[in-house]
């Protein structure tokens, strides 16, 4: 067996990584509800961007099996994510238009 | 690789090229890549637009319904675990819990597409925000409707591959490798999902 297929986590892992997404969305939901009553402005425009990129990191590493693979596909589709949100950053800054709560 | 791994579909046994990965498992990572500038445009595209002020007619941020969304967005996760769980009951060679998983995958995302045509059919009747109200409805309706039609398209696979797995009565290894795609298409459009959720629904504000 490879390194890459011993190192699947086991459903009961699948199961917990699943609960931890669950939690980390309604940690989300209650920041939500948190900024409409505090008003906490661009710390929850960073909170709630932190939670989704390590959600998103999670279900690429854990359930897209990223982190098991070899480098390649991990390159093409990092550079293609960065790529991505540079290129837009780049044209909604040029127009005025990075909207972030705050 | 392990005695199990050889005997059951999911093998890993596509062509391997001198990359160290089979040629149609780099081609779904390339087109996944390449789907972030898809999205990334869409994205973009609403966030230009969503707090432009001066455009008659409702703003897709006025109307939000965030406990809606929210349960929807638990679906669309979930639907990630029952995929990753097909794709481990195959692995093992457990054919009726390849089958059940894939069936409760497909199931979850009909659910959260109902989700949207709910939503949808809420604003256009109830709101009268249409996709021809202003530049912001526009862009929420292409955003999300593209994201509604990927998770379609996806459903259509999961259900193929439940339905040649009945027929045929398990998936041969060629089709284990159709089921890893197929997941890694699915998990893409969860992750999809994740940014949308967070920056259409939980951070995006009407103009003042």
């Amino acid at each position: 067996m490879t390194a890459e297929h011993e190192a699947h986590p086991s459903p009961a892992q699948y199961w917990k990584i699943a609960a931890l997404l669950a939690i980390l969305t309604a940690f989300e939901v209650a920041l939500y509800y948190i900024d409409q009553a505090l008003g906490l402005g661009t710390l929850n425009a960073l909170m709630l961007i932190s939670l989704a990129l390590l959600k998103f990191v999670i279900v690429v590493g854990w359930y897209m099996h990223l982190r098991f693979e070899n480098a390649i596909p991990s390159r093409f589709f990092t550079a293609g994510a960065i790529l991505a949100v540079a290129l837009y950053l780049v044209v909604l800054s040029a127009l005025g238009a990075v909207v972030i709560r705050g | 690789m392990s005695d199990v791994a050889h005997d059951t579909p999911v093998a890993h046994h596509d062509d391997h090229e001198s990359t160290g990965i089979g040629n149609r498992k780099l081609g779904m990572w390339v087109f996944l890549s390449s789907e972030f500038m898809f999205f990334g445009a869409l994205i973009a595209n609403y966030l230009l637009y969503s707090n432009r002020g001066g455009f008659a007619g409702t703003y897709p941020a006025e109307i939000y319904d965030i406990p809606f969304t929210s349960v929807s967005s638990f679906v669309l996760l979930m639907s990630s675990l029952t995929m990753v769980l097909a794709h481990n009951a195959l692995s093992n060679g457990d054919q009726n819990g390849a089958r059940t998983w894939l069936f409760a995958t497909a199931a979850l995302g009909a659910v959260f597409l109902g989700g949207q045509v709910f939503e949808f059919t809420e604003f256009i009747t109830q709101y009268g925000m249409t996709l021809s109200t202003n530049p912001a409805a526009s862009a929420f309706y292409l955003l999300t409707g593209f994201h509604g039609t990927h998770v379609a398209v996806g459903v259509i696979m999961l259900l193929s591959l439940w339905g040649i797995s009945r027929r045929t009565g398990g998936l041969s290894e060629k089709h284990g490798m159709s089921l890893e795609l197929v997941g890694l298409y699915w998990h893409f459009v969860d992750i999809i999902w994740i940014v949308i959720f967070t920056v259409v629904y939980l951070l995006s504000v009407p103009p003042t």
